[in-house]
């Protein structure tokens, strides 16, 4: 596999397709049993839902 | 192969019965964006996929989804488990009942039993992953809307967990794509399926060190 | 919570850490913190299941080893839930 292409080269990504940035691996939640309850250990991707706007 | 552990991937302790929420959550265990069509889907979908890293994912991905459906399973048996006829009655659980009793049985919210259809299996892999991703989506939104619906904690916490892993797989799905896309030529992703047409060395050495 | 319910869930969240972790190196081969992580969850989450297989039922078949009587079997069902 060669190198993945840098994604703050966005505007050269080749049209007519979809891409999804690389996520990079920082750490891990401190209080595992706070990832556990909210469904991921990595503070990035705690999207959670809130059901209201302007929250 | 699989291996079974007697336990769930997060907890499920519903004190509660409630037939009217059950009826609306089997839809996660059996409807069009639920847990038994994410598991079939992934797990189907791997075969034809010739990058051995991204059936891993779809592996993987495939087999926490079985860990899902065993969930849901579950949240829809304790909302069911200990009803009394009044209570079937008066939830409009009675059609249910009727054919099931209080078994759990995949169908849609509105009835409609689970099918293959409501899963591809299309055998090119950024077709193929591009749907698992919308799925990801899809199975989000209704987790969204379920979550709506939902009053009794007993019964958020397990659905906030299953929505958040919907997030999670999307991502991954995404950079599964990527690694399917830094193998073919960019300046044309759609020239050949590489999991099915051949490149053209291929024709004179038929292990020519291509993924074909 | 008993022992026995805050060993189940310590368990878990290893087991969830791993899991998270799983699909991160399945897209992320080469991230040497992560397979760190890894390791050491790995070896935590062996260590506690086998210790709660001991203790009180296996979670798994390889753990159901036993002298006198099969376990697995009377072992409480996933879906039964705390109250059952």
């Amino acid at each position: 596999m060669h190198e993945h292409w840098r994604d703050d080269n966005f505007e050269d990504f080749p049209i007519a397709m979809a891409y999804v940035p690389w996520q990079k691996f920082e750490r891990l939640y401190d209080d595992l049993e706070k990832g556990y309850c909210a469904g991921t250990v990595f503070p990035e991707l705690d999207k959670p839902f809130t059901g209201r706007r302007c929250v | 192969m699989w291996s079974y552990e007697k336990r769930l991937q997060f907890p499920v302790n519903i004190k509660e019965p409630n037939a009217k929420l059950a009826q609306a959550i089997i839809s996660q265990y059996g409807g069009p964006d639920g847990e038994m069509g994410a598991s079939m889907r992934y797990l189907s979908q791997r075969y034809s996929i010739p990058y051995r890293e991204v059936a891993g994912v779809l592996t993987d991905i495939g087999t926490e989804e079985l860990a899902h459906l065993e969930m849901v399973a579950s949240i829809v048996h304790q909302l069911t488990r200990n009803l009394s006829m009044e209570e079937i009655e008066k939830s409009g659980f009675a059609n249910y009942y009727v054919d099931h009793t209080v078994g759990v049985w995949p169908q849609a919210a509105g009835g409609v039993p689970f099918n293959a259809c409501e899963f591809q299996v299309k055998g090119d892999p950024i077709t193929d992953l591009m749907e698992d991703m919308a799925a990801e989506q899809k199975a989000r939104a209704t987790y969204d809307n379920i979550l709506r619906l939902v009053k009794d904690p007993d019964v958020c916490e397990p659905i906030k967990f299953l929505r958040m892993r919907e997030v999670v797989h999307f991502q991954r799905f995404g950079e599964a794509l990527r690694m399917v896309q830094d193998r073919l030529d960019s300046r044309n992703f759609y020239a050949f399926n590489p999991a099915f047409d051949k490149c053209e060395s291929c024709d004179d050495k038929p292990d020519c060190g291509c993924d074909k | 919570m008993g022992d026995r319910e805050q060993l189940l869930r310590d368990i878990g969240i290893a087991d969830f850490v791993l899991t998270e972790l799983v699909l991160y190196l399945d897209t992320h081969p080469h991230d040497c913190k992560a397979m760190e992580y890894f390791n050491h969850y790995n070896r935590i989450k062996l260590q506690m299941e086998k210790e709660f297989s001991q203790k009180y039922y296996p979670l798994n078949t390889r753990y159901a080893e036993s002298g006198k009587e099969w376990r697995w079997g009377a072992a409480p069902l996933p879906w039964e839930g705390a109250c059952a």
